[in-house]
């Protein structure tokens, strides 16, 4: 039997709070590279440099999907790895949080094509999404920071649009 | 001795608070670009839609559409439309919709 949309909306909400709760200052991250140019994760690896040092805010990178409550996916989402893909996403234990990171990811910078999917959403379910290419350091902080509820997101707020021109 | 760690040793938490205050080096990232309605163009518009390498730009008749998460800041837009764009200085961009990066932006310029 499937739930109807109130119960699914109340299912969610119970895992946002569950979310929030259990790994507000305890989270581990698992990197998935889905054919990236390696500059995401040169940011990612800046993550744990003392300027930005991820492990004060409770954030910690594991080496095991199955120790892992995040995925942090970077690149087009090439079609060759649609099978670890969904291995990696499988293996992590839940409750478990899915962020995209990158233009690429994000459907920005490869079209679909025979052979990639252009955005990580086509595989997996993504819940939050990051820009940027490269995201800087402080950007990821920020998405880890929305994907445990520390944070309220900024971008609903923005218009892109300068000042003196907003009228 | 930094207060953070005596403060850590009293209260016993050892994690902290993403930065309160906004980090002086974003200035010098390179960031999405932010669009002037009244010196924008259709015939701007089209420029940079033509030139925009990841296909974050597109024209809706007067609206430009503007895909904040397509955008890799190379600031090709900039470059064909200087007076009609300026660097947006926004990097913290992360959002649970993905349809909330999907900005649109109005065209005011040019003749009417």
């Amino acid at each position: 039997m499937s739930p109807s949309p109130d119960q699914a909306e109340a299912a969610a909400g119970r895992l946002r709070d569950t979310i929030a709760a259990q790994f507000g200052r305890s989270l581990h991250i698992r990197t998935l590279d889905t054919g990236s140019c390696a500059v995401c994760e040169q940011e990612i690896r800046l993550l744990s440099a003392p300027h930005y040092d991820l492990n004060r805010l409770g954030f910690f990178f594991t080496p095991a999907p199955r120790h892992a409550d995040l995925l942090l996916v970077t690149g087009p989402m090439v079609r060759a790895f649609d099978g670890a893909a969904r291995k990696t996403y499988e293996a992590m234990p839940g409750p478990k949080v899915v962020v995209a990171t990158g233009a690429c990811a994000l459907g920005g910078v490869y079209p679909k094509d025979p052979f990639v999917h252009g955005n990580v959403g086509e595989v997996l379910p993504v819940d939050v999404w990051i820009p940027g290419c490269p995201p800087s350091p402080l950007a990821l902080l920020q998405g880890l920071a929305v994907a445990v509820g520390r944070l309220a997101e900024r971008i609903p707020g923005l218009t892109f649009i300068a000042d003196g021109g907003a009228a | 001795m930094p207060l953070w760690f005596i403060r850590g040793l009293r209260r016993g938490v050892v994690t902290t608070r993403y930065p309160a205050r906004r980090d002086d080096s974003a200035a010098c990232l390179p960031t999405p670009p932010a669009f002037r309605p009244r010196q924008l163009t259709i015939q701007a518009a089209d420029r940079m839609v033509a030139v925009c390498p990841s296909a974050a730009l597109s024209r809706r008749d007067d609206i430009l559409v503007f895909d904040v998460g397509a955008c890799t800041a190379c600031g090709k837009c900039a470059a064909v439309a200087p007076d009609a764009v300026a660097q947006s200085e926004d990097f913290e961009l992360a959002t649970t919709a993905r349809s909330a990066l999907i900005k649109k932006i109005p065209i005011r310029g040019g003749e009417r």
